[in-house]
């Protein structure tokens, strides 16, 4: 484990990278999590004309720009996931799978993603109903356990827990190859909806239902209520305050997940306003405010 | 001072009248329990008298593990006059356990 951050970013979109570059500029030790192509998004958009500075570019030669800005001020990426965010009270612990980051300060810069629960998801999370698999294999040993997978990563989390359950089956929602054991079964249908009564009980499908006692939705990103327990969200977005902070002290986000309008230059300077508010909190926890 | 609490033990503790009891269900292989074992700690001591703290070793307690419908750890659930009065499934800040427990002292 690295002794502990000042400032820890979560996302390297144009929140995140904000953040990241105001942090930088208050000599702050900082830490940014984030993804190859700095955004899935915006490396999609065709034309962007309502980023002040930059008109009448693409999404690509945007993300250009910004991969250059945090080049030139010494910012380098960390592509891991965080799996969850503890807030600890005077710290916060960031975990990827078993590795621990520390941090003072942590700004949640995780972006939108669109997919709705599937139907029951919510209602049994705890109660059979979970998002990691490798966490909670050991729960169903000799148990049947579903795993609802979005990206390939799932795959392994999969092979894992078929050494643990009695039966594991896989249901992809992509396409590909499958590096799956043989003893887990594939199926390839759509999830409609998780049914029991106090606990997990049947995971039904458009063909067909599975009886099952465990459910796994493995998607890219996590729910940031999921990914920072005790953070407050409202109306499917964290919750912040003008200065970007959340219920949670210490605990800033920005960009696309704390609400609408989703716009670049809206998530850019959120990320401003989240990082000196962070630097701000940090430097009243110093002088002992 | 958190106790250990097991499936022999269970009933004796919890039906004691009067104040709330605090169990945190746990394993070894579990993250986020041990994230959350400082924080049970750190409560135990701010609430002294006023409630009782108690961890329950999921692996090697299998029999109240399943009464209570414990599917995901790490879970802590909140026992008054020896009946369950809340559960509260996975890690989250010591706040958020406070404003839980205080309505039951």
């Amino acid at each position: 484990m690295d002794s502990r951050y000042d400032i820890a970013i979560i996302g390297s979109g144009p929140a995140g990278l904000s953040a990241a570059i105001n942090s930088k500029i208050r000599n702050k030790n900082i830490i940014v999590f984030g993804n190859v192509d700095l955004s899935k998004k915006l490396i999609k958009a065709p034309k962007i004309n309502n980023y002040l500075g930059f008109y009448d570019i693409t999404g690509v030669e945007l993300k250009d720009k910004f991969d250059s800005h945090i080049k030139d001020m010494g910012i380098n990426l960390i592509y891991e996931k965080i799996n969850a965010v503890y807030a600890m009270g005077d710290y916060f612990s960031l975990l990827v799978n078993e590795k621990m980051y520390e941090a003072s300060a942590v700004i949640i810069a995780t972006g939108m993603e669109f997919d709705k629960p599937i139907n029951g998801e919510l209602k049994f999370l705890g109660k059979g109903v979970g998002y990691c698999a490798t966490c909670d294999a050991p729960l169903y040993r000799n148990k049947v356990v579903s795993i609802i997978a979005y990206n390939k990563e799932a795959e392994e989390e999969a092979n894992f827990v078929s050494e643990v359950a009695d039966k594991v089956y896989y249901i992809p929602m992509y396409n590909g190859e499958y590096n799956i054991n043989t003893d887990v079964e594939i199926v390839k249908d759509i999830p409609v909806e998780i049914t029991g009564h106090e606990k997990v009980e049947i995971l039904k499908l458009k063909k067909k239902n599975l009886l099952t006692q465990g459910v796994f939705v493995l998607k890219d990103s996590v729910a940031p209520d999921q990914l920072v327990p005790g953070l407050l969200i409202e109306n499917g977005h964290i919750k912040v305050q003008r200065n970007m902070s959340t219920n949670i002290d210490g605990c800033f986000a920005a960009g696309d997940c704390t609400g609408k309008p989703y716009q670049y230059l809206k998530s850019a300077g959120e990320g401003q306003v989240a990082a000196l508010s962070a630097v701000l909190y940090l430097d009243s926890i110093k002088n002992g405010i | 001072m958190v106790n250990i609490i097991n499936d022999s033990s269970f009933a004796q503790e919890i039906n004691k009248d009067g104040a709330p009891v605090i169990v945190d269900f746990w394993a070894a292989w579990c993250g986020p329990c041990k994230m959350l074992s400082p924080v049970i700690d750190e409560l135990s001591s701010e609430y002294g008298e006023k409630a009782r703290f108690f961890k329950l070793n999921v692996d090697e307690n299998p029999v109240t593990s399943m009464q209570f419908n414990v599917a995901s750890i790490p879970t802590v659930i909140i026992f008054k006059n020896g009946k369950l009065a809340e559960t509260l499934v996975g890690f989250r800040p010591k706040q958020a356990f406070k404003s839980a427990i205080d309505k039951y002292i």
